[in-house]
């Protein structure tokens, strides 16, 4: 296979086939955090703490340091490994389960330090490696594996909006929500993760990218409908955009 | 820092052993009776170039710890039984990662929230790994706190050597007891050892090390568990350490760790001038289990009494390890407004044994 290393930089590794499904949303954001650290030129003293879920294989691709973390706890981990080596970049990876779910409260208390860490959630609405199971961004009426007649909102809740339960955090200094759904859609995104690398380069404080993708398989939907299903059911809920950017302050260090 | 004698609360040591030995991190969440570790960490800390962390909860203080271990630095955490119970889940996985750091159990009355007086509830959940899988943490309970600052170079220097969270337990009695104690002068123990073989800075140091403790073949999960149990079986090996006095010609021969193994000198001596042939044998490891100490008891050894303050968790490793060949009695309480034995009690009982 050509290597397409000389293409795309050093941090992406693309030796290797990677491990998600066709269509899988993580691939594009596995691509777009490399580029964002490829483009910062921060990739030798980058970290990656990956959650459980899909994403976990994320560094695989990447050729820079990585933490597996338990199950919702990178943002914890990465409180941590900052606390100890500052002159380091930390950025946790994980889905909406793991992110969310399991690990909203370490999510929570990170972002509310302010601490210069980066997070990206990659939303897909489900539990994409454990079989596709409801998490708390199904959306309402979505069929899932454990909520086989949709998820019931009086019961089951409102899917969850995880960046505006930290708008009114201060140290958090770049905020925003993306999507994969089209070209156009990932350029943004693109932009967005770049700046929020670029907000923690920059010693700013807390960073976080929540973005909307499809996991086909989860879904059990064919790849197209997927993407249809992510331009409009999930982004007319989810919906893209830069809460809050804080990162025209200081320099690139 | 120089060497120096304060009085101090057993806590307070054990937060300047820390310090003093090159804990330069350190991440809690209060809980009586361990706060004061906390508390003091978090105005020495900042003189030795550390600092203090406050979590939202135990998760997010093991969690931070390991997200500190991986740079190689040494960190800590202090605790009581359930902070403990939420932090298995990160020591767990530290045994599985190989990660170096110090935890502090200051242990009280359990199960729930049990009681905040002091007990030794948790010398199971210590000794037998505490989380899900096939894993130890090296235990060590100093009864004093000159012992505690005598001991710790010795238990960041395991940390490092096996690359494990390394336990310390004290019963709460003698975690908040107030004595005189000489601090050590400042040495960071944990630079005798190169992390840079295995800590996880960035790949301007190394190539890409990535920490992984889940399977992604089924041969990964089976050599991971073959490598700590080669771990296990050397520290079981090498590292057990304990006290002992008045056993080489004993008739019975009493055990005990923290409170009740400092009490058994008294109680010795007292017996002995009585010209009762009694001996004690106080773990220092609580695991690795000073099975030596037992296996070597001798002929004259007729009785052992085990004195806990639980209804009888080290009395299981006790007959463990003598294998039925002596008879072993157990005396312990746990709660209440004496939440322990007196010597009285342990005299009385230990001549009833003996007029047996
Ligand atoms: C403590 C714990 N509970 C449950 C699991 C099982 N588990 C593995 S991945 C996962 C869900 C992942 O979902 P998400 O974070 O949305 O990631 P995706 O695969 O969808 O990208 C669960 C529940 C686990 N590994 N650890
Ligand atoms: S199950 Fe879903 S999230 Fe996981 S790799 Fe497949 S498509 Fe992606
Ligand atoms: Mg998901």
């Amino acid at each position: 296979m050509e290597n397409l290393s000389s293409k795309y930089g050093k941090t992406l590794n693309l030796d290797k086939l990677t491990s998600y499904c066709p269509g899988c949303g993580h691939g594009i954001v596995t691509r777009l955090v490399g580029e964002a650290i490829e483009e910062l030129g921060v990739m030798e003293r980058t970290i990656a703490v990956v959650g459980i879920g899909c994403g976990g294989f994320s560094h695989h691709y990447m050729d820079i340091d990585a933490i597996e973390a338990t199950h919702g706890r990178s943002p914890s981990f990465a409180v941590g490994y900052k606390l100890a080596m500052p002159e380091n970049i930390v950025f946790t990876y994980a889905g909406d389960g793991d992110t969310c779910a399991i690990g909203l409260g370490d999510l929570m208390h990170a972002a509310n330090k302010g601490m210069p860490i980066t997070t990206i959630m990659v939303n897909n609405t489900v539990f994409g490696m454990t079989g596709g199971q409801m998490s708390p961004t199904t959306l309402e009426g979505q069929v899932t594996a454990t909520s086989v007649k949709g998820r019931d909102i009086s019961s089951q809740g409102y899917p969850l909006l995880v960046p505006e339960m930290m708008q009114s955090m201060a140290g958090v200094k770049y905020l925003a929500r993306e999507s994969v759904d089209s070209p156009k859609a990932i350029r943004k995104a693109k932009k967005s993760i770049r700046k929020a690398f670029e907000c923690q380069v920059k010693g700013l404080g807390y960073a976080f990218v929540e973005v909307i993708v499809p996991c086909p398989t989860g879904l059990k939907m064919r790849v197209k409908d997927s993407y249809e299903r992510c331009a409009n059911e999930m982004t007319d809920y989810f919906k893209p955009q830069v809460f809050k950017d804080e990162t025209e302050q200081g320099d690139v260090a | 820092m120089t060497q120096e004698t304060l009085f101090l609360k057993n806590t307070e040591t054990f937060a300047e052993s820390l310090a003093r030995c090159g804990v330069k991190y350190h991440f809690a969440y209060p809980i009586t009776p361990a706060t004061d570790v906390m508390k003091r960490m978090a105005v020495i800390l900042p003189q030795y170039g550390g600092q203090m962390m406050q979590m939202e909860s135990e998760l997010a203080v093991s969690s931070a710890l390991a997200g500190a271990a991986c740079t190689g630095k040494l960190a800590a955490t202090s605790s009581s039984g359930p902070g403990l119970t939420l932090m298995h889940e990160a020591i767990g996985f530290m045994c599985a990662a190989e990660l170096p750091c110090i935890v502090f159990d200051s242990m009280r009355v359990g199960p729930g929230d049990g009681d905040i007086l002091g007990a030794q509830s948790d010398y199971y959940v210590v000794t037998r790994g505490g989380g899900h899988g096939d894993y130890h943490t090296i235990v060590l309970a100093p009864s004093s706190g000159q012992e505690i600052a005598d001991i710790m170079p010795h238990g960041v220097r395991l940390a490092y050597k096996y690359r494990a969270p390394v336990l310390f337990v004290l019963d709460g009695v003698s975690a908040q007891t107030t004595e005189s104690t000489t601090l050590p002068a400042y040495n960071d123990y944990s630079a005798e050892f190169d992390t840079s073989e295995w800590a996880f800075t960035g790949t301007k140091d190394h190539a890409k090390r990535a920490l992984i403790t889940g399977s992604y073949t089924h041969q990964d999960g089976y050599e991971m568990n073959e490598m700590l149990r080669a771990k296990y079986e050397v520290i079981r090996n090498n590292e057990q350490m304990w006290e002992q006095e008045q056993v080489e010609d004993a008739e019975l021969v009493v055990a005990a760790f923290g409170i009740h193994g400092r009490m058994c000198r008294d109680m010795v001596a007292k017996m002995r001038a009585e010209g009762r042939k009694v001996g004690f044998i106080r773990p220092i490891t609580l695991w690795p289990f000073p099975d030596n100490a037992f296996e070597a008891l001798p002929e004259s050894v007729k009785n052992i009494l085990v004195v806990e303050m639980n209804h009888g968790q080290m009395v299981d490793d006790v007959r463990l390890a003598v294998n039925g060949r002596v008879p072993v009695h157990f005396m312990g309480k746990t709660g209440g407004d004496q939440p322990m034995h007196t010597l009285a009690e342990m005299i009385t009982e230990a001549n009833r044994i003996l007029g047996e």
